[in-house]
């Protein structure tokens, strides 16, 4: 089942890596990388979830002069090729390590040159192909004790921790069961039943959180918009021995009776729901040594009719002992989750000085674009966060709480509502109007907490939120400056529920519109890896051949087509139905509560550049939809991060450009052609005295890539 | 001789002048039953993720409209056909023979509002390399 490829790696090249070994042990503590020695040994730079690297030889003088270094095309780790390769590398000692492919292979790059070292995969079978998070994932962990043991932790698409030789690409005989911990051994659903180990739902995209000699992995399970039920596998965090793969503890995100938070799940209603993963980044104070977990949405996304009350600890960030798992404290960022604000990014450490006061505080990027922040030691808001009341569904069975936690500082970084109409597009006095027109079939709400409706074609087809501000990639923080960035998406979204068509799942009401024809929601990762649907297209869930019901007689006809005309979105002749910016990055200052600066991200897209009804006007730079979808490096001085869609304005060939952003002042000061979006935030190191920055990029007809770039010789 | 040798030469010209006018979207690339036969299979495999007015879903972007043609814009149909064949549909990728693929992109390329033609288009990546997806009318 284990397959490692091994080079050929000439006396060169190790004496080389040797001597860089012999450097980075000068620079980093007791033998650990750091990025202070140019090196990048966590997914998030540091377990900090900074993204933050001192390195400054690329900066604003220069960084339009980058050239591609290296490039390394994944296309055959896996049967076929990816086009959404997302992996940050990490690089240590002259190495990069990384996932990529649609096996999620790991590769062990020269960091130099690109070449390959080594590279390591499983060939899981059905166990991976029924996965509900596949494809490359994110990445991978480290870990050295120090005196020369080395080694690379990742977990499989078939939910399967795999510890590895970082010389080598070995599986550690002494780890788990020759390398290999079975994550899906003590994954629970119901009333404790052990999940099955083969088809069992249970994945994970992030990487490993390695801190001291624990390795910490999280839990996600299937995009819940249409899950076929709510009694699905519940979430847990564990940590384990990263020596020998023992279990030391675990966290159950779903309180058991008798817990602490269990009265949240009323009607023991923890019996019969599930997810509530942790799907993203872990960070770690290792100092202090607690563990920060952002925790996510409970089954299902946008209904809660089946678990009342304010189901602890869905979308609450949790912090727990490094050593022994317990809870320290918690808080929740929405109570009886309806709207899929399941914590996005790494929750990101950062020491503050507020009025004077040096605070170890915690920040939490969001989709609903609030930074949450907290005292870190103690879990006490920086500044208040207030329980403000909300608006109350009106969906049967529904109960939804009567107040949400609304942050006071610092404020939102992109819109988490819509002023209306002020918002709507106005390029054109038609194109405000039609937009006026359009936004009447959507119930609104001043506030990101509109509950979802039973949208109808005959009625309101949905409730307007904020789309997603931030994502996967999350945010990063300049420890320097105690500015904290994110990348966020400013557009709006809808959220509709429907009764799902019989037999298709035992919740109540899933996501849809009534009068349309029924479609399940699959996430990117519900398929489409290697081995995936060859034959067991059966074994996910499906939707009954459904025909839209016809009109009742007499009834009015159905009403056109939503004005959502693309993406899924909400829009107008083809254009967004807001204003630009479509998508920003923020910057954040944490010491004052404040926003720094905003900047559209992008350049405006081709078919808003070309639009026939906006010929001959002025449109300013748009930034794009999809800047959610991108992360960021933070160096000394700037803030580096690529587009999310492909352009192609006059003056430069198709592409999308990586962006250097003046830290300070958000001003754009060099940007660099690539040929795909960028599908994986950059890092940066230094090797042999020069500066790297490596993207992944991928997507629309470009397969994954790995790109390094560095300055000119 | 010398005639055989002129209409060898005119044949020739010819090769060479419909080798230097590359095709578009616009010049009626598939037919009108291709696209009827596409849009069965795209019912069938594409619709769950990309919406059955191929407008896209959550996590598939759409297959029509502005945000569509200009994602493709500049590239042939070779390379969207690639794309679908190497990928697609999501959750059996390869699933689909490259007549099948064909067929889907005839539908798509009829939703967007490109015009028919009297033959069918080709299934082989090469001969769609030779089309080009232009967003714009020429």
């Amino acid at each position: 089942m284990t397959r490692t490829v091994r080079r050929f790696v000439p006396a060169s090249l190790l004496l080389a890596l040797g001597i860089i070994w012999i450097s980075v042990d000068v620079g980093g503590q007791s033998g650990q990388p750091s990025t202070k020695t140019g090196e990048w040994p966590h997914y998030s730079a540091d377990l900090k979830g900074t993204r933050y690297s001192p390195l400054d030889q690329i900066n604003a003088t220069n960084f339009s002069k980058l050239e591609v270094a290296w490039r390394f095309k994944t296309d055959n780790l896996g049967p076929f090729p990816e086009y959404k390769l997302e992996g940050t590398p990490l690089m240590v000692k002259g190495v990069l390590y990384t996932t990529g492919g649609t096996r999620r292979s790991v590769i062990a790059l020269d960091a130099r040159t690109g070449e390959l070292i080594w590279a390591h995969s499983l060939r899981e079978g059905k166990r991976a192909a029924v996965s509900p998070r596949q494809l490359s994932g994110r990445g991978l962990a480290y870990w050295t004790d120090g005196k020369g043991n080395e080694r690379i932790l990742y977990v499989t698409t078939g939910y399967r921790l795999v510890a590895l030789n970082a010389k080598t690409g070995a599986p550690i005989p002494t780890f788990g069961s020759n390398g290999i911990v079975d994550l899906k051994v003590g994954v629970v659903k119901g009333l404790n039943q052990q999940i099955d180990l083969e088809t069992g739902e249970i994945g994970i995209h992030s990487t490993p959180t390695v801190a001291r000699d624990y390795v910490i992995v999280g839990a996600a399970m299937r995009e819940g918009a249409t899950v076929e039920t709510h009694n699905n596998t519940k979430g847990l965090i564990r940590a384990f021995d990263v020596r020998t793969g023992k279990k030391i503890w675990q966290f159950d995100t779903i309180p058991r009776p008798g817990e602490f938070g269990s009265e949240s799940w009323e009607n023991e209603s923890w019996a019969v729901n599930g997810n509530v993963g942790v799907w993203n980044q872990i960070t770690v104070d290792e100092e202090l040594g607690l563990v920060y977990l952002p925790v996510e949405t409970p089954s299902s996304d946008y209904y809660g009719g089946h678990r009342p009350g304010n189901n602890l600890f869905a979308e609450s960030l949790v912090c727990v002992d490094l050593k022994t798992g317990q809870r320290k404290w918690h808080f929740q960022l929405v109570h009886h989750p309806l709207w899929n604000y399941d914590m996005p990014a790494a929750p990101i450490l950062a020491d503050i000085t507020v009025d004077g006061r040096a605070i170890k505080a915690v920040a939490m990027p969001t989709k609903q674009a609030w930074l949450y922040v907290f005292d870190r030691v103690t879990g006490q808001p920086v500044w208040p966060i207030e329980e403000r009341p909300v608006p109350q569904s009106d969906v049967p069975g529904e109960k939804t709480s009567p107040t949400q936690p609304h942050p006071t500082k610092p404020p939102a970084y992109a819109r988490n509502f819509f002023n209306l109409p002020d918002d709507l597009i106005d390029f054109t006095p038609e194109l405000r109007a039609q937009a006026v027109e359009a936004i009447k079939r959507y119930k609104w709400a001043p506030t990101p907490f509109n509950p979802p409706i039973l949208g109808n074609v005959n009625g309101l087809l949905g409730a307007l939120v904020p789309g997603t501000a931030t994502n996967w990639p999350g945010g990063a923080y300049d420890p320097e400056t105690h500015i904290a960035y994110a990348p966020a998406g400013n557009l709006p979204g809808s959220r509709t529920i429907v009764e799902p068509p019989k037999g298709f799942s035992d919740i109540r009401y899933v996501s849809g519109v009534g009068g349309r024809p029924f479609t399940p929601v699959f996430g990117p990762g519900d398929c489409c890896a290697a081995d995936s649907g060859r034959k067991t297209r059966d074994d996910l869930p499906q939707a009954p051949a459904a025909p839209a019901p016809a009109p009742a007689a007499g009834a009015q006809p159905a009403a056109p087509a939503a004005p959502a005309g693309e993406g899924g979105g909400l829009n107008v002749q083809g254009l967004p139905i807001v204003k630009p910016p479509y998508g920003i990055l923020a910057a954040v200052n944490l010491d004052r509560g404040e926003l720094a600066w905003q900047a559209p991200h992008g350049d405006t897209p081709d078919n808003i550049r070309n639009h026939p009804l906006l010929k001959g006007k002025n449109i300013p730079k748009t930034g794009q939809a999809g800047t959610q979808g991108v992360g960021m490096v933070v160096t000394k001085t700037l803030v580096i991060m690529g587009d999310a869609q492909v352009t192609a304005p006059p003056g430069r060939p198709r592409g999308a450009m990586l962006r250097a952003y003046d830290k300070a002042t958000g001003q754009e000061v060099g940007a660099v052609w690539m040929p795909a979006p960028q599908s994986g935030s950059p890092m940066t190191y230094m090797v042999d005295g020069k500066q790297y920055i490596v993207v992944a990029i991928s997507g629309g007809v470009y397969s994954g890539e790995y790109l390094a770039f560095k300055l000119p010789e | 001789m010398i005639k055989s040798a002129m209409t060898l030469f005119l044949v020739t010209s010819a090769m060479v002048l419909s080798a230097q006018q590359p095709q578009s979207v616009w010049d009626g690339t598939f037919t009108e039953a291709q696209a009827k036969r596409g849009d069965q299979l795209y019912a069938q495999y594409c619709a769950h993720c990309h919406a059955a007015d191929l407008t896209g879903g959550e996590m598939a972007p759409p297959l029509t409209g502005g945000q569509f043609k200009y994602n493709w814009n500049g590239l042939t149909l070779g390379d969207l056909f690639e794309r679908m064949r190497i990928s697609m549909p999501q959750d059996n990728p390869g699933g689909l023979s490259r007549q099948q693929n064909a067929d889907v992109l005839a539908f798509m390329l009829a939703r967007s509002d490109f015009p028919t033609g009297g033959t069918e288009l080709a299934s082989q990546t090469e001969v769609l390399k030779e089309i080009k997806f232009e967003a714009d009318r020429p």
